[in-house]
Parts: structure tokens; C-alpha cells; sequence
């Protein structure tokens, strides 16, 4: 029989040798010496061709492999854009000329030439016949002046173009001549690069940026780069704590965490809050459609409980569809405010007692405690809501008129939707030919659509601001609008690492830098 | 035996054949349109038209399920959503990994457990046989995925010493071999406590048999006693779990391959269903039903093998 007390000893033993284990010092974040940055890839890259690419990651690689004529650009708190190093020169001429002249000396991986301004028409041209066709809906065409010198043509003014099209995955430049060779299209190599890095691909594993032999431009302030996929976000921050990540995108949770208590050697840096969420109501439907009523639901909402309740206060709040950045941003609503009393005599003015209203709303955490906490406030007028969490199918059907009848009972629901760094985005799903495709909330204004177009048009970054307050102020007065907030596009780094993000939340890495 | 082999055989292709229906029906039980749930909401109607063309979604229900079925019996599982590649090649690339971790995680829980059930079983009722039943049942209760979170809360994050993410640099074993320790361990552990149960319930049986007594009259070394004699017989239950638990774990290593972001099988179908990328959804759970019913067989007929009266019976 065992010695009780021999295993009792060795228990002490190891039981202390854990103990002195689990006092060792946590290890500092990953510094980022030697050459090689670490950050994480959220999944595969599936298609690198800027005419059929699902986006955000793809981005992320075409921008450190291809040539792109403008970048974004922070100015202030607003975001601008600014010619990149491929180009000596990038103008808008008037509201249909964008000049631009290449930078000498950019020359094509695999023997396929100098970078021309032939290879900025192929690129862009090609476009109009793509999955991104709608980013160069307004290109006519690229005029070319001579091997390195053209000038963009727009068949309307376009005052965001630069902004949305060119700054962005769509904006990236091929070679004519490799793309002719590979059939016009390609999906996870490179017909020919010319950017500091090239790429090579590990399915489900990793993606790793070394040095582009030809490459001619500054160099990187990182030589190599690896991109280990990590598909969960909360994956990829227990990775960074272990130190095997410079940096990584960070959920609302965490965030709220870190900001609270910062660990040493790390930092927090926002991309972009390019995402807005409200709380939408259908004007068409019969229980709705008094818009004293829907004024009601406006000030029986309380936001401010529910950036803390939901996300942890980690969220700016919202005055509109407008984002933190950019222009036409608002900073107080004008119709309404947080006021249950007001609601109540504004339900009592309708003559609505006992209204059961469904909200739906994507069955996504923050969302479903967005809801309850939405549910909680109109229970509080004497509006009881009923919560319907979807899925992300039938959720992002239920407006549309072409995807069956739910859009006919649809009451209140929860949106989000995501932009580019320009109002005219934003602002585009709400006009009048709209309805029962992304306007759910079904109203029209003529002014609004008006707006649309002269916001399109408008170059002078005041007047704009003005339009777009004023397109936001039409919404917010139908009364079908509760605006919530923008998620930050957030990221954790280690404090070493200065962190180049798109407002859009793309990482460029050829701009990182070491702090 | 030849008849035996048959008839496993035509079961498995039923299951088999009932998997590939019940996945395939999933496309359509699902609310939504099938294309825009795979493509989002923002899809141009030309991406969705390519899509539809390229799931034959304009053909009627039964013609794509016998086109699905047709293709897959050349071994064609059709393409992924986004990326166009075959979904075989990308199931071919995952699926080492998973076969890797799996092994690893049953190969350190049978090391261990086996002898642990042997040692429990020979020192009934001792202290050692208390223990290691509270460890057994202790680690059969902690799920995997808890496992996971800790054992790279504590030996990555907190100790630094072994890798938290990935399964290594290609090409370098010894980093391979590095980055699959952690995950190893987490879903090998509860087989631990499984194996050792089971071996001790198994082998408890066994020793009171009247040829082992008889052994054991004759004078022969206890160690010539249990692992030459009662072993053989005692091992006999334990080679159907093992079979089954290395089938079961091709498909539920998805939490390690999760937390560890690790590539494998499981991963990548969590990935497809989130992205709704249904033909490697379909793939993926074909591939694991496959091999699931593979392991299973090979392990009846190990254990045919191993037992004259399980192959008479036959």
C-alpha cells in the first residue's frame, strides 16, 4: 500500500512548484526589434483581384503589393486624403479632371516594365466591369498623356471619388501586360507587384510579406511581415498577451478593459469609427404611422444606457448617419432628446395606449443586449416591446420588397450599417428610390434626394458640411430614427509599434512605424 | 469475414448517403435566400447570378442533390464560395493537421491512461486507485475548450514556455511539434480519465477470471499476469473507444484549433458555417463522416482480429 505521507509530501512539493510557477512575472507584449512585425490575419485571402474581392483583408494585401494613387490621411480629427509615393503629382483639376503623374522609376515585378499611366487605365477601366463596378460609376475614362502622365475623366462631378475610390481597394493599380498574360483575372497571386513587400500565402495558416527585390520606393520600417490567421477575435488577444502578436483588433469587451487598465507596454489606437447603428421605425406601418407616436419612441430611449449597458462605453454616440471624421458629422440631435415624460404626454397627445410593438434585431450579443435595454425603456412609456433576435439571412432580407412580405410588418428593428470615408455613402441608402430596398423606414423627401445629388456635386468641404447636416436633420425629423452609436474600429498594439489604420479599419503596414 | 466486410461497408455508404441528404437540406432549411446569405446583403446581382450558376441553385432540389452526390463520388465536392479553389484541395490542406492533433491527443492519453487503468486495477481500493479515480472523473468532467483556455492562459500567456498560437513554421518539426503540445494536451485530457476508467473496469473483470487465477497458481510474474494475459482480453472495449474517440475527435478539435488558432477540419467548418460557405460546410462534414465511419471499421476489425471469438461469430 502507498505511504500516505510520502504522497502527501511529493503533493506539497509540486503543489508549491506550481505555486512559485504561477508567480513568475507575466512576460512583457512582443517588442517589435529585430525586423519582423507580427499581426493577425481575421481568415483566408481568398481573391486578391480588386474586381472580385470580398474585401478588408484582400485590401490589407493588395495595398502592400500594388500601387495606389492616393492614401487616407488624418487631419485633425477629420479624414483627408493625400497623394501616395507612387505618384509626383495628384490634382483635381476641376469636379470632372483628377491630373496625375506617376512617380519615375516604379517598375513591375517579373520583367513586365515600368509602372505607366497605360496600367492606371487598364486598372481602372476594367472596374466598370467588375463586382466593384459601383466604385467607378462615375469614371468615364482615363486619358493617358504620356508613358508616365494622365488624367481621370468622370462622366459627372464626383466630389468623393478620390476619397472612396481611389484611397480604397478598388483604387489599386495592375500591370496591363501580366494581367493580358494571366487571362484578366487572378485570385490568390499576384500577377506582377510593385509595392515594398511581396506575398506568399499559406492556406489557413498564415500570410508572410518579405522583401520585394524590385522595389524601388522608401523602404518599410518593418523588412518582414506575418500574418498568422486567427479567425476569433478573442483568439487573437490571449495570442498578443502571450506576446506572439504586435498588434490586434480588439472586441468591445476588451477594450473596455484595457482602457480601464491599460497593461504596460501597450496602447490602444482607433482606425476609424466608420460603422452607425440606429434604431429604426417603419413609417408605412399602421402602428407607426402617426408620427407623434414615433416622436414618442424617440425620447423613450435612453442611448447613453445603452452605450454603457451593451458596449461597455466604449462606443461614441451617435447624432446621425454621419461618422466621427468626416464631414457633416453632428454632435447634438435636434428633435428629440432622452425624456420618458415627454414620450408619455407625446403617447397620451396620439391617443395610444397599450402598444405592442416587435423589434428585431440581429441575434449578436451586444445587439440583444442593446434590445433589452431598448425593450426595458419603452416598457417604461407603456410600450411593450416584444424582442425577435434573427439570424443574419432573414434579418438583412426582412425591408426588402424583392425578398418576400416580412417588410410590410416590419415595426422597430435594429440597424448597422458600415461606410467609406465620405458622407455620400452614408447617405445614399436613404433616397427616395430606395424604399423597400435599404430605406425600410419608407419615407420620402424631396429635399433629401435634392441634397443627395448637390452633396455628390459640391466640392467646398463647408457647403458639404452644411448639406449633410441638413440631410441628416430631414431624417431625424420624420421621427423614424433613434441614433445609437459608431463601434471604433479599436486596436491593442505593443507601445513600440505605431499602427497605420484605414478609417475602414484595413491595416497598411508599409506605414507602420517604430515608435 | 469477406460478408462482414461487406455488409459494414454497404452500411457505411448509407450513412454516408443519409449525411450528404441531411447536409444538403440544410442549405434550403435555412431561412434566406441561399445566395445572399452566402455572398451578404450588399452583393451585386451579377456575383449573385455567378453564384446561383455556379451552385446549379436554377436547377430543381433533386437534380443539384444527384449533381452534388454525382460529383462527390469522383470525388469532386464542388468549389468554395469566395475563393473558387476546390473545396477537396482546401479539405486536403486542413486535414493533415487535424489527423496530427488527433493523434497527439489520443497517442498521450492512451500512453497514460492505459497504464493508469492497469495500475488502478492490480491496487484496488489503495490510495492510488482512489486518486487516480477522482483524477479520471475529474478530467472527464472539464470540457475541452476550458482545458484549452487555461492550459494557454497558464504555459503561453502566463509561463511563456510553449507557443499560444498556430501549428508552427512549415518546414521545422521541431516548431511543428512545439505548437502542438498545448492543444494536445487540452483534448487528450479527459481521454485520459476515460481510457484509465475504462482499463480498470475492463481489466477488474478480467483478473477474476479462472484462466488468470490459474496463472496466478502456476507461478507466473504478476507483470507476465496482467499486461501478458489480462491486458490482451481487457483491452479488447477499450480499442472500440479509442476508435471512436479518434473518429469523434476529427470533427470536435474545432475548440483547440478555435483557441489555438490552429488550421484543421474543425476550424474550417466553424469558419465555412459563420461565412455560410456552404459547399465547404458540406465537404468538411463529409470528410469527417467518412473518416469517422473509417476509424470505426478499422477498429471492429482490429479487434476481429485481436479476439478468435468475436471472428468466429462473424
Amino acid at each position: 500500500m502507498t505511504r500516505f505521507n510520502q504522497t502527501r509530501r511529493a503533493f506539497l512539493a509540486g503543489t508549491a512548484a506550481a505555486g512559485a510557477a504561477a508567480m513568475l512575472p507575466m512576460p512583457a507584449f512582443a517588442q517589435s526589434g529585430g525586423g519582423t512585425l507580427r499581426l493577425r490575419l481575421d481568415g483566408d485571402i481568398d481573391i486578391l483581384d480588386p474586381g472580385y474581392m470580398t474585401g478588408g483583408i484582400e485590401i490589407e494585401a493588395q495595398k502592400q503589393c500594388l500601387p495606389f494613387l492616393a492614401q487616407y490621411k488624418r487631419e485633425g480629427g477629420t479624414f483627408t486624403w493625400e497623394p501616395t509615393y507612387f505618384v509626383e503629382r495628384l490634382e483635381q483639376r476641376d469636379s470632372t479632371h483628377i491630373d496625375f503623374t506617376l512617380a519615375e522609376g516604379l517598375v513591375w515585378s517579373g520583367g513586365y516594365g515600368p509602372v505607366t499611366a497605360s496600367d492606371v487605365k487598364y486598372s481602372y477601366e476594367r472596374m466598370k466591369g467588375t463586382d466593384w463596378s459601383g466604385y467607378f460609376e462615375a469614371l468615364d475614362r482615363v486619358e493617358v498623356t504620356d508613358a508616365r502622365s494622365g488624367t481621370i475623366v468622370l462622366n459627372k462631378p464626383f466630389a468623393p471619388f478620390i476619397m472612396v475610390t481611389l484611397c480604397h481597394g478598388p483604387g489599386a493599380v495592375l500591370s496591363e501586360a501580366a494581367m493580358k498574360e494571366v487571362g484578366e483575372r487572378f485570385t490568390t497571386k499576384f500577377p506582377a507587384i510593385c509595392g515594398p513587400y511581396q506575398l506568399e500565402l499559406t492556406p489557413g495558416q498564415r500570410a508572410l510579406y518579405t522583401p520585394n527585390p524590385d522595389w524601388t520606393g522608401p523602404a518599410p520600417a518593418y523588412e518582414r511581415v506575418e500574418c498568422p490567421i486567427i479567425t476569433e477575435v478573442k483568439a487573437a488577444e490571449l495570442a498578443f498577451e502571450a506576446g506572439e502578436l504586435h498588434c490586434t483588433e480588439v472586441g468591445a469587451d476588451t477594450l473596455a478593459r484595457y482602457s480601464a487598465n491599460m497593461p504596460e507596454g501597450a496602447e490602444i489606437t482607433v482606425g476609424g469609427e466608420l460603422q452607425y447603428m440606429w434604431l429604426g421605425m417603419n413609417t408605412d406601418h399602421p402602428k407607426l404611422a402617426d408620427k407623434t407616436v414615433r416622436r414618442a419612441i424617440q425620447h423613450a430611449v435612453d442611448v447613453e444606457s445603452i452605450l454603457q449597458g451593451a458596449y461597455s462605453g466604449t462606443t461614441t454616440r451617435s447624432y446621425g448617419i454621419i461618422c466621427p471624421g468626416l464631414i457633416g458629422k453632428r454632435d447634438s440631435t435636434r428633435y428629440y432628446q432622452y425624456d420618458p415624460q415627454k414620450a408619455r404626454d407625446l403617447l397620451a397627445e396620439a391617443g395610444i395606449t397599450g402598444l405592442d410593438l416587435t423589434l428585431r434585431t440581429l441575434n449578436t450579443q451586444e445587439r440583444m443586449l442593446a434590445a433589452q435595454i431598448i425593450q426595458a425603456n419603452l416598457a417604461g412609456v407603456g410600450i411593450n416591446v416584444r424582442v425577435l433576435p434573427l439570424d443574419s439571412g432573414p434579418f438583412w432580407e426582412m425591408g426588402q420588397e424583392s425578398k418576400g412580405d416580412t417588410w410590410q410588418e416590419l415595426e422597430l428593428w435594429l440597424m448597422r450599417f458600415g461606410t467609406t470615408p465620405d458622407p455620400y455613402e452614408a447617405t445614399q441608402w436613404f433616397t427616395s428610390d430606395q424604399v423597400g430596398i435599404w430605406n425600410w423606414e419608407r419615407w420620402t423627401s424631396e429635399e433629401y434626394d435634392s441634397l443627395y445629388e448637390e452633396g455628390i456635386r459640391e466640392t467646398d468641404p463647408e457647403k458639404r458640411h452644411e448639406i449633410y447636416v441638413r440631410m441628416q436633420e430631414i431624417m431625424e425629423e420624420t421621427g423614424a430614427y433613434v441614433w445609437i452609436n459608431h463601434e471604433p474600429e479599436a486596436f491593442v498594439h505593443s507601445s513600440d509599434v505605431v499602427v497605420n489604420a484605414a478609417p475602414s479599419g484595413e491595416l497598411n503596414y508599409r506605414r507602420f512605424e517604430r515608435a | 469475414m469477406a460478408f462482414y466486410l461487406a455488409k459494414r461497408l454497404g452500411l457505411s455508404a448509407a450513412v454516408i448517403l443519409l449525411v450528404v441528404l441531411v447536409l444538403f437540406s440544410l442549405l434550403y432549411l435555412i431561412p434566406g435566400d441561399p445566395a445572399t446569405i452566402a455572398l451578404g446583403p450588399r452583393a451585386t446581382p451579377e456575383a449573385v447570378a455567378r453564384y446561383a450558376e455556379k451552385m446549379h441553385l436554377d436547377e430543381p432540389v433533386w437534380a443539384q442533390f444527384l449533381i452534388y452526390v454525382g460529383n462527390a463520388l469522383t470525388g469532386d465536392l464542388g468549389v468554395d464560395v469566395f475563393s473558387d479553389r476546390p473545396v477537396a484541395e482546401i479539405i486536403g490542406e486542413r486535414l493533415g493537421f487535424t489527423l496530427a492533433l488527433v493523434s497527439a491527443g489520443l497517442g498521450w492519453a492512451v500512453l497514460l491512461g492505459v497504464p493508469l487503468g492497469c495500475l488502478a486495477a492490480v491496487r484496488p481500493n489503495t490510495v492510488f486507485d482512489r486518486i487516480t479515480g477522482v483524477l479520471s472523473v475529474g478530467t472527464i468532467a472539464v470540457p475541452s475548450f476550458l482545458v484549452s483556455i487555461w492550459a494557454l492562459l497558464i504555459f503561453a500567456v502566463g509561463l511563456g514556455w510553449l507557443p499560444a498560437i498556430g501549428a508552427g513554421e512549415p518546414g521545422d518539426l521541431g516548431d511543428q511539434i512545439s505548437h502542438l503540445i498545448l492543444p494536445a494536451f487540452a483534448i487528450g485530457l479527459s481521454w485520459v480519465g476515460y481510457l484509465a476508467r475504462m482499463v480498470r473496469a475492463s481489466m477488474l473483470e478480467v483478473m477474476g477470471e479462472n484462466y488468470i487465477r490459474s496463472a496466478r497458481a502456476f507461478g507466473l510474474r504478476p507483470n507476465k499476469v496482467v499486461f501478458g494475459y489480462a491486458l490482451r482480453v481487457a483491452i479488447l472495449p477499450t480499442i472500440t473507444l479509442i476508435g471512436m474517440g479518434f473518429g469523434g475527435l476529427i470533427s470536435s478539435t474545432v475548440f483547440a484549433e478555435i483557441i489555438f488558432a490552429r488550421p484543421g477540419l474543425g476550424k474550417m467548418i466553424f469558419d465555412a458555417v459563420m461565412a455560410r460557405n456552404f459547399p465547404i460546410v458540406q465537404g468538411g462534414v463529409l470528410v469527417a463522416t467518412g473518416l469517422y465511419i473509417v476509424v470505426v471499421l478499422i477498429s471492429d476489425l482490429v479487434i476481429a482480429w485481436l479476439d478468435p471469438r468475436v471472428r468466429e461469430s462473424l
